[in-house]
């Protein structure tokens, strides 16, 4: 590989990250919310790479090569240790041009659907509901409520829930989903709920979903299945925080 | 067009003493070559349709590949950049005089030491290649190239977040992953051959040369380091995406009933998968179906044996090398699980 070539390599990586986390948010569609500095860093540090090196060039990189002409057919980048990138390098740029050109989608619904749902942690003791309605619950915590809550507060309360849908496959329903990053896409973990009482809404469409518990099994039990009655479905777009377990954050 | 390549880049006003008329050079793989099958490709994509980009599996399969990349390029530009400090700046001989002299005893303190690189897994192979290149014992350098990204703090918070109220599974990640980097490193010191390392970490020449520019060496090694390793790195993210996306989660119920079977299923998930150090533990923690011993050989094997890292070691440490030791940390690493994950779990 070639020096201008490293040097454009390197500054298009650097400019994919920085247009993935400064310019646009798509790096939340690849990793936690958590590691946007490091990744701005990242991509400041290799722009100052290409810089150098393109500032470099010039003056001491040079110098060696400068008291003589390079034989015809000689190697080109001699003069210093690392001899010749190799290769592979080029594989650098696949990267670095859908960052900046073709960033792919966030997962959806065909992950989700070949995903197990994710189990849901024990809790012991369950705070009160708050009075609002519809009650916005996460769908960890509305799972955790039909299958854990001895009390039994979900029962007869109008909960709203946010997710993206992924069709069931097998019959008439379908499943609001939410994908969880722990550090990023390759560790994704998926959230369900099944919902009943509507048509199916095309795949990967966010919706607001309000409902009551699907009574199926006994509520507080683990017999218990985390479904709700769909009263009414209202598509919303993606929120900020989609791949975490909490409620939508939105851009105000 | 070569010419005009060449002087690209070259500020105005910085005196340079004019190079020579433009000569053809013979490269193995010329720009041109390059330039033309990219072009090559690009016209078939056009031609055949983009359609194939947009079914959800590739488009799934591109996400998690780019996920991996995007995650890990903080941590391996740390690493390099390390790297290229330790090969620039440091005396070639601090570590000979740090650790101890006996390569026996070096191998657990290199160990240990491994606790103080923070982040994944991807920082520590630059790391370990420069200290080998400074005259580190290979034996010490692996021991802390395989404990580092497995025992260093901001990984074991991670452990204790996700298996809250078990501690055991803490002390048993630390404990196992440690006896499994000493034992790979003496088993080095037994076995090892140094013809297995790229030419280059045998003849420990390098680091600073007298009369060059220490920041323009820095420089230069750095950019050489993370380009190699980086194009490593986009390699072995895309092989664990393919196993990622393809490989349906229903497989994990009919291993999860035999304990032994369970252990081993769950050892070479770590492989395939490539997941962070910093987020395995969550994973592990969701596979509920397996026994903790079978979830300690997963946080043990991952941090230390995952595609991404194979090819990262094949990369800076050369084939041959790669996958022998590999291999041997699977196996060593399974055995410590088994025999640590059974006293503490």
């Amino acid at each position: 590989m070639k020096r201008p070539v490293q040097t454009l390599l390197l500054a298009l990586t650097g400019a994919g990250l920085l247009h993935a986390t400064l310019l646009t948010d798509t790096y939340l569609r690849y990793v936690k919310a958590g590691l946007r500095p490091l990744l701005i860093a990242s991509g400041a540090v290799l722009l100052l790479l290409a810089l150098a090196g393109a500032a470099g060039r010039g003056g001491r990189d040079r110098a060696p090569h400068d008291h003589h002409e390079p034989p015809p057919g000689a190697g080109h980048d001699h003069g210093h240790d690392h001899t010749g990138t190799p290769r592979i390098a080029w594989l650098l740029f696949l990267p670095a041009v859908s960052l900046v050109f073709y960033a792919p989608p966030a997962l959806g619904a065909y992950t989700a659907a070949r995903a197990g749902s994710k189990p849901v942690a024990v809790q012991s003791g369950f705070a009160p509901l708050p009075a609002t309605s519809p009650l916005p619950l996460t769908l960890t915590d509305f799972t955790k409520r039909v299958q854990q809550d001895r009390s039994r507060a979900v029962r007869s309360r109008t909960v709203r829930l946010t997710g993206f849908v992924t069709p069931a496959g097998d019959d008439d329903g379908w499943y609001l989903t939410r994908i969880i990053f722990s550090c990023c896409a390759a560790d994704s973990q998926t959230v369900k709920v099944r919902m009943y009482g509507t048509e199916v809404p095309p795949a990967d469409t966010w919706l607001e979903v309000t409902g009551t518990w699907h009574a199926r099994g006994t509520l507080g039990t683990a017999t218990a299945e985390a479904a709700l009655d769909v009263e009414e479905a209202r598509p919303v777009a993606r929120p900020v925080n989609a791949f975490t377990d909490d409620l939508p954050l939105r851009p105000s | 067009m070569e010419k005009t390549d060449e002087l690209v880049g070259v500020p105005e006003g910085v005196a340079v003493v004019p190079v020579g008329p433009p000569v053809r050079r013979m490269r193995p793989w010329p720009l041109g070559t390059a330039l033309a099958l990219a072009a090559a490709a690009t016209a078939v994509l056009l031609l055949a349709g983009t359609r194939w980009l947009n079914e959800p599996a590739v488009q799934a399969w591109r996400t998690v590949s780019l996920a991996i990349t995007v995650q890990a390029l903080p941590f391996l530009l740390l690493g390099t950049a390390l790297s290229g400090a330790i090969n620039a700046f440091v005396p070639a001989d601090l570590f000979t005089r740090v650790l101890p002299k006996r390569p026996a005893l070096a191998v657990p303190v290199a160990g240990v030491a491994g606790a103080v690189l923070p982040g994944c897994e991807c920082a520590s192979v630059p790391v370990a290649s420069s200290l080998i290149r400074r005259g580190v014992p290979p034996s010490a350098a692996f021991a802390f190239l395989l404990s580092a990204p497995a025992i260093n703090p901001v990984v074991l918070t991670a452990t204790a977040v996700a298996f809250p109220g078990s501690p055991a599974m803490v002390a048993a990640r630390l404990l196992a992953s440690l006896a499994t980097a000493a034992v790979m490193g003496w088993l080095w010191l037994w076995l090892g051959k140094d013809k297995w390392l790229r030419p280059l970490l045998r003849h420990r020449h390098t680091g600073h040369r007298h009369g060059h520019s220490r920041r323009t060496e820095f420089r230069l090694g750095f950019q050489h380091d993370f380009l190699h390793a980086g194009g490593f790195l986009v390699l072995g993210a895309m092989a664990a995406a393919t196993f990622n996306v393809t490989m349906p989660r229903s497989v994990l119920d009919t291993f999860s009933g035999s304990p032994w079977l369970s252990v081993l299923f769950l050892a070479g998930l770590a492989v395939l998968l490539a997941v962070c150090s910093e987020a395995d533990a969550f994973v592990a923690a969701s596979l509920t179906g397996f026994s903790p011993t079978a979830r300690l050989a997963f946080l043990v094997v991952g941090p230390m044996v995952d595609l991404k890292l194979i090819a990262l070691q094949a990369g800076t440490f050369g084939r041959a090398f790669a996958w022998r030791f590999s291999a041997a940390t699977t196996v060593v690493a399974v055995v410590a699980s088994v025999l640590i994950g059974g006293a503490l779990l």
